[in-house]
């Protein structure tokens, strides 16, 4: 990038104190702040009563469904046939 | 806000982040027209001086004191910011009046005559970046070469003799009628 400078008796329109003054804003700077550091979750999901049942649920369940597919039904013909003397 | 009472402003305000408000009171101007004399923009001024100052409350807890003035710490994190903005423009052009450059005016022999003003404008595009805003801080902001040096991250001593070098390569520049 490139720097480039003008030079003028006047210069840019100045800024008079009471315009600086309009843009300060402690309460905005305070506002975001904390909402920077506030973190994500307040306290871990488990650790509320109802988010602790639903996921205990979805464990059981998802043990439960891998429980099912885990154990196939026994094959049919899986007795091998005797073969003729 | 004497040195006794900014230092305590900055305890506290490691305490408690709304104990910085008298910091943020006694410097938003100071930083707001720094920025501004960047950007010439502002609403951008204002949008990069409240970053500047959330930066700065945000690593307020990892700030030492060292005897170095705080606003300097300040002037540093805003021209992080300005730089930032920078980044995506392909040209920045500082807007300088005289009674802004007659300092360095007075150091260079350059008198107050358009042509004159032209050539130091001219002289002043030409110098690398690093060697311009060393210019920049210490006769257009008027910072001293304490506070030079705490913003650009180099010694007191360091500051003095790089402004001493890149105002003799001004006079070079000048001389050579460019």
């Amino acid at each position: 990038m490139r720097h480039r400078y003008r030079i003028s008796p006047e210069g840019r329109p100045t800024l008079s104190d009471a315009e600086v003054a309009r843009h300060a804003d402690a309460e905005r700077l305070l506002y975001n702040y904390h909402h920077a550091v506030k973190p994500l979750y307040k306290r871990p999901l488990y650790k509320d009563p109802r988010t602790f049942i639903a996921l205990l649920i979805l464990v059981l369940l998802a043990l439960l469904i891998s429980e099912v597919v885990e154990d196939p039904p026994p094959a049919v013909n899986d007795v091998p046939e005797r073969s003729a003397p | 806000m004497d040195a006794q009472q900014e230092l305590t402003a900055i305890q506290a305000a490691k305490a408690d982040p709304r104990a910085f408000t008298p910091l943020y009171t006694a410097y938003h101007a100071v930083i707001f027209r720094f920025i501004h004399r960047r950007t010439n923009n502002r609403d951008l001024s204002a949008d990069l001086s409240q970053q500047t100052f959330l930066k700065a409350l945000l690593a307020l807890p990892r700030y030492e004191s060292r005897g170095l003035p705080f606003r300097a710490w300040l002037y540093r994190i805003a021209l992080n910011e300005v730089r930032m903005h920078w980044r995506k423009k392909k040209e920045a052009v500082m807007d300088l009046s005289w009674a802004e450059v007659r300092e360095l005016s007075g150091e260079l022999g350059v008198v107050e005559a358009d042509d004159d003003l032209q050539r130091l404008a001219k002289c002043l595009s030409r110098l690398p970046a690093e060697k311009a805003r060393l210019i920049e801080l210490r006769y257009i902001d008027g910072l001293s070469f304490i506070e030079v040096g705490q913003v650009l991250g180099i010694a007191e001593d360091a500051a003095k003799m790089r402004v001493h070098r890149v105002l003799g390569t001004l006079r070079q520049y000048l001389g050579a009628r460019t």
